[in-house]
């Protein structure tokens, strides 16, 4: 139909089915609840329209339509189209390139149990992460008073959405599926000032209830460890960053500014340093659709085009940036390119466009999202790695810390320093060891990205996946031992929790 | 089909709705209530990038959401929700009865599931599982209403290239200030939303809202100085608030060009201004009403919020400073200064304003704090029986396919009397602090940095020189308890982002305060 409307030198219809479903953990001993608060879902079925319009190549029209993919949808979504357009003199066309080779569908028998399943399996898994808890707690009774103020959180989510994408620059119609499940408890036990957290993602139904109910014990029985600790002074600390807050250290701060679309905006904590030494020559960062490991699978960007795995840091040089269609070529027509890739900046600026996807607040494709950049499993490991015992022995007095929260770019992306406090799953060290356990929320983190992955003192040699929560990227990082971090002491507050 | 026959589909479902549910309920043994929430949105936008055009698009859309509660033969009960987008098919009264009935089934399944998984585990726990007994949320009277939008220009009605020649012109003429402006991008929505709430219990309510929104993001850098400033402005009035300004006593706004006209000034100067070194100690810190709207958000109204106090968020966003547990909080007791209230008040028109909440409870103003004493929270009719207080109806989503969430709606710092020109004039020595950045804050948020936009020297009383990268460093109840001032300079500020939940439900509100004087920490670049 689109074919023989005149008027079109192009046009490109992306099709989504997806869906989020959660069970939310929500327990406490001490006040009344529902123990999973509910089951709720939320589905989306639509298409996008972009036109491009004949009299001018730099004139582009979008329109979209959520559940009706029926060619009177089209013909209402071209009219919408057509009202809307504008020139914009960077627009580079619409992509363009050859299909991938392989299967059409990717993995999708790792991922079968997880596209069909219904209810039942998620329900049970939510249930079991609250029944592995409180059977973890309850093993325990001795060190419980009577309000022992037991607090659970967290959930269980499956996501899945099945993507197509037809447009007159390819001669194929590319389609993909895909799904995955999440789970993250955390306990609090507020008698012992403790916080405890697990977490696990992956791609099968039974493998999900599993690790729920696995995931329930471990969060208890790592506050049941964490109880009575102490506040330390503020200064500065020689650490061990554990897995998780490398994860969102890596999420707030660095992801966002290896993009082109950042350094086009001169936004990026990386400005004007393309190819220099941004990081420790022992670490290396790398975006992989295709991990084997990896809980996102994608073989398409949300573009049609092949989504390819995007070495981002290697061995500490800046060498790789994730892109997508537009800002590839909105950087490499920028006048002030150079400047902003800096000295060490290829001649010939050619990003591939492999990280243009369409996701909403979820993990999950939106038909009504436009192209932006995106990871999907962002992988970093480390030559000369060592286990986190020797890097807590290369520490030998400090802090472990296993668990950040509200981590933020403080002063803006560009300047790289963040803030996060220490929020559990954390200790002491001591004469190279775990010694006590570290208070939650007893210490502020104001640090700089280049304080944390310029110079470490140690590098972990095994990458853990980590979930941030409201992130769409599945990470699977390293510890990392650290020197001269700065940390604030949140003293006792009047209004303590504890 | 214009645009406006979308709008039809909720006349149909007023009609037919309030059956569909009291059918529903009366024949699914063990269903013990059945809500709907309905809704169609009409909407524009467009974004401009360094002077050029960037995007447009034009969209109505149409979803629904439906809430069940059933029990099974022991007692317990069970809550799930169903969320579908419907688009286009909302206009065919068929398809969408169909899918209403269909995601009616699909959630009193799912309740049931989940009320015969959670007796299979009071079964095993006995009396160590006795917060799990189930509480009846609190009542709701029956209640039919209808409340119009306000505005002077429909969205539908709007030119087709209204909001795009707008923000080309703002983002031009900011590239125009000269090479110091590295980016800057301009982006302005305007859009007509009507909500139809349908409850088993008879309620039958619709809201319709209009709302206008411009976003700015100016990146600034001058020497080795940088500077990235994003703000926004918005009301829940139609495109004229974005062409024209606003003038309104407690949220005015100038036009968007205007706005990112000052805001890209800003960030210029700003990137010239020296990172302040902040002295030690604390120092005198006179805060202005757009710092406080983020106080007033992270340290006042988060934690007011009834779910967040009785632990029902701490693994994605943590606890509540104003709640240890139900028999020792702060409800009644001093956490501030005798010149210090706050509250949260969605009857004002601000982007935070509604006449009912998504569980159809009417929307009052509460009162979190009155001259220092801690006083209440926002509240669902879940979290009010809890609590055991009436329902303050402060549920609410932030796209119709979510299930309500407990949130702020205007939730401010009250005005004093006191003129800010003298509150500044009697400090000595201290630093004035102005527009909120970014907070970073403890897990009950009894403790907190918030960053600034420009922090200046008080020397004398009078206004000295500007710095970047400042922030403010203090204990929540310390903070609050050395309030020695309170301006009489109240002004709220449309937030367009708060997000909260899992999945994550990215809300507009306001948030607000006067000038404030008291006594913190300062933090640097």
């Amino acid at each position: 139909m689109l074919a023989c409307e005149r008027d079109l030198a192009a046009f490109e219809i992306y099709c989504v089915s997806a869906e989020n479903r959660v069970a939310r953990i929500a327990y406490t001993s001490d006040i009344a609840c529902r123990g999973v608060e509910e089951l709720k879902s939320h589905g989306a079925d639509g298409f996008a329209l972009r036109i491009v319009v004949r009299r001018n190549p730099h004139e582009i029209g979008i329109a979209t339509e959520a559940a009706d993919l029926s060619v009177a949808a089209l013909r209402a979504a071209l009219a919408r189209a057509r009202g809307a357009a504008l020139v914009d003199p960077h627009f580079p066309g619409l992509p363009d390139a050859p299909r991938p080779r392989g299967r059409e569908e990717v993995r999708a028998s790792a991922a079968a149990s997880l596209m069909r399943g219904g209810d039942r399996a998620l329900v049970e898994s939510a249930w079991g992460a609250v029944r592995g808890a409180l059977a973890a707690f309850a093993a325990k009774p001795a060190r419980h008073p009577e309000r022992p103020g037991l607090v659970l959180g967290g959930d269980v989510t499956v996501v899945r959405d099945r993507m197509a994408i037809a447009s007159s620059c390819f001669n194929d119609v590319r389609a993909e599926a895909g799904a995955h499940f999440s789970c993250s408890v955390t306990a609090l036990v507020e008698s012992l000032g403790a916080k405890g957290t697990a977490s696990a993602f992956g791609t099968m139904a039974a493998e999900m209830q599993r690790v729920a109910a696995r995931a329930g014990g471990e969060a208890v029985a790592r506050a049941l460890a964490l109880g009575g600790g102490e506040r330390p002074v503020g200064g500065n600390y020689r650490m061990v960053f554990g897995p998780q807050p490398v994860a969102e250290i890596l999420n707030y701060m660095v992801i966002p500014s290896l993009t082109t679309g950042a350094f086009q905006a001169a936004s990026t904590a990386f400005h004007g340093r393309f190819g220099a030494q941004v990081m420790d020559a022992r670490l290396t960062l790398i975006d992989d659709p295709g991990a084997a490991r990896g809980a996102i699978r994608r073989r398409l960007t949300c573009e049609g085009l092949p989504a390819r795995r995007t070495t981002l840091i290697e061995d500490g040089r800046l060498v790789g940036l994730l892109s997508n269609f537009y800002d590839s070529h909105r950087l490499a027509t920028d006048e002030h390119r150079a400047d902003k890739l800096g000295p060490l900046g290829p001649a010939e600026v050619a990003f591939p466009a492999a990280s243009g996807y369409r996701l909403g607040e979820t993990a999950a494709r939106r038909f009504d999202a436009g192209p932006g950049t995106a990871a999907t499993n962002v992988i970093m490991r480390a030559r000369g790695g060592v286990s986190e015992r020797e890097l807590i022995r290369a520490v030998g007095e400090g802090i472990y810390v296993g668990r950040v929260w509200y981590t933020y770019p403080i002063n803006g992306q560009r300047a790289g320093d963040f803030t996060c406090t220490v929020s559990g799953d954390s200790w002491l060290i001591r004469g190279g060891r775990l010694a006590v356990p570290l208070a939650p929320n007893a210490l502020r983190i104001n640090a700089n990205i280049g304080q944390v992955f310029a110079h470490p003192l140690g590098v972990g040699n095994r990458a853990a996946p980590v979930l941030v929560w409201g992130a769409p990227e599945a990470y699977y990082t390293i510890a990392l031992a650290a020197r001269d971090i700065p940390l604030s002491a949140i003293q006792a507050s009047q209004s303590s929790m504890e | 089909m214009t645009a406006s026959d979308l709008f039809g589909a909720a006349e149909r479902l007023r009609r037919d709705g309030p059956g569909l549910l009291r059918a529903f309920v009366r024949s699914h043994r063990g269903a013990l209530s059945a809500d709907l929430r309905f809704e169609v949105m009409f909407s524009r936008s467009s974004s401009a990038a360094d002077g050029e055009p960037r995007s447009a698009l034009e969209g109505e859309s149409a979803g629904f959401c439906v809430s069940v509660c059933a029990g099974e033969g022991s007692g317990a009960s069970g809550a799930a929700q169903t969320g579908v987008e419907l688009g286009r098919l909302a206009l065919r009264s068929q398809p969408t009865v169909a899918a209403i009935r269909a995601a009616l089934e699909e959630a009193y399944e799912r309740a049931r599931l989940g009320a015969r998984e959670k007796a299979a585990l009071l079964r095993t726990l006995g009396a160590r599982g006795r917060s799990l007994a189930d509480a009846a949320a609190a009542p709701r009277e029956p209640v039919r209403d209808a409340v119009p939008a306000v505005y002077r220009c429909d969205p539908r009605a709007l030119a087709p290239d209204a909001l795009g020649r707008l923000c080309h012109d703002a983002s031009a003429r900011v590239a125009e200030l000269g090479p110091e402006i590295a980016y800057n991008a301009i982006a302005a929505t305007s859009e007509l939303r009507e909500e139809l709430f349908i409850g088993s219990d008879d309620t039958l309510i619709s809201q319709c809202f209009s709302f206008s929104q411009g976003d700015c993001y100016v990146v600034a850098q001058s020497g080795d100085g940088h500077q990235e400033i994003y703000d926004s402005i918005g009301q829940q009035r139609g495109f004229e608030c974005l062409a024209e300004g606003w003038r309104d006593e407690l949220m005015p706004n100038p036009d968007l060009t205007t706005f990112a006209l000052a805001l890209a000034g800003e960030a210029r100067d700003l990137a010239a201004a020296p990172v302040l070194k902040p002295p030690a100690g604390e120092v005198t810190v006179v805060t202005d009403p757009h710092f406080n709207a983020l106080l007033a958000h992270e340290i006042v109204g988060h934690p007011s919020e009834a779910d967040r106090a009785l632990k029902m968020e701490a693994a994605y966003a943590g606890r509540s400073w104003f709640l240890r547990s139900l028999k020792d909080s702060e409800v009644g007791r001093r956490v501030g200064s005798p010149l210090l209230s706050a509250c949260s008040d969605p009857t004002l028109h601000g982007f935070g304003h509604y006449r009912y909440d998504h569980e159809g409870t009417r929307g009052r103003r509460a009162m979190h704090i009155e001259n220092g004493i801690f006083r209440g929270f926002l509240n669902s009719r879940e979290t009010a029986a809890v609590l055991g207080v009436e329902p303050n109806g402060s549920a609410r989503a932030s796209e119709v396919f979510y299930v309500p969430l407990i949130r702020m709606s205007n939730t401010f710092l009250l005005p004093g009397e006191t003129d800010p020109r003298a509150i500044i004039g009697e400090v000595e020595r201290g630093y004035y602090v102005c527009g909120s950045a970014v907070p970073s804050i403890a897990e009950s948020r009894e403790n907190f940095r918030i960053s600034a936009r420009r922090v200046y020297e008080i020397e004398q009383g009078r206004i000295g020189r500007l710095y970047r990268s400042g922030s403010v460093i203090a204990d929540s109840k310390e903070f609050f308890s050395r309030i020695d001032a309170v301006g009489n300079d109240l002004r709220l500020i449309a937030i367009p982002n708060c997000g909260k939940g899992q999945p994550m439900q990215v809300k507009r509100m306001s948030n607000g305060g006067p000038t404030l004087r008291s006594r913190a920490r300062l933090g640097g670049g």
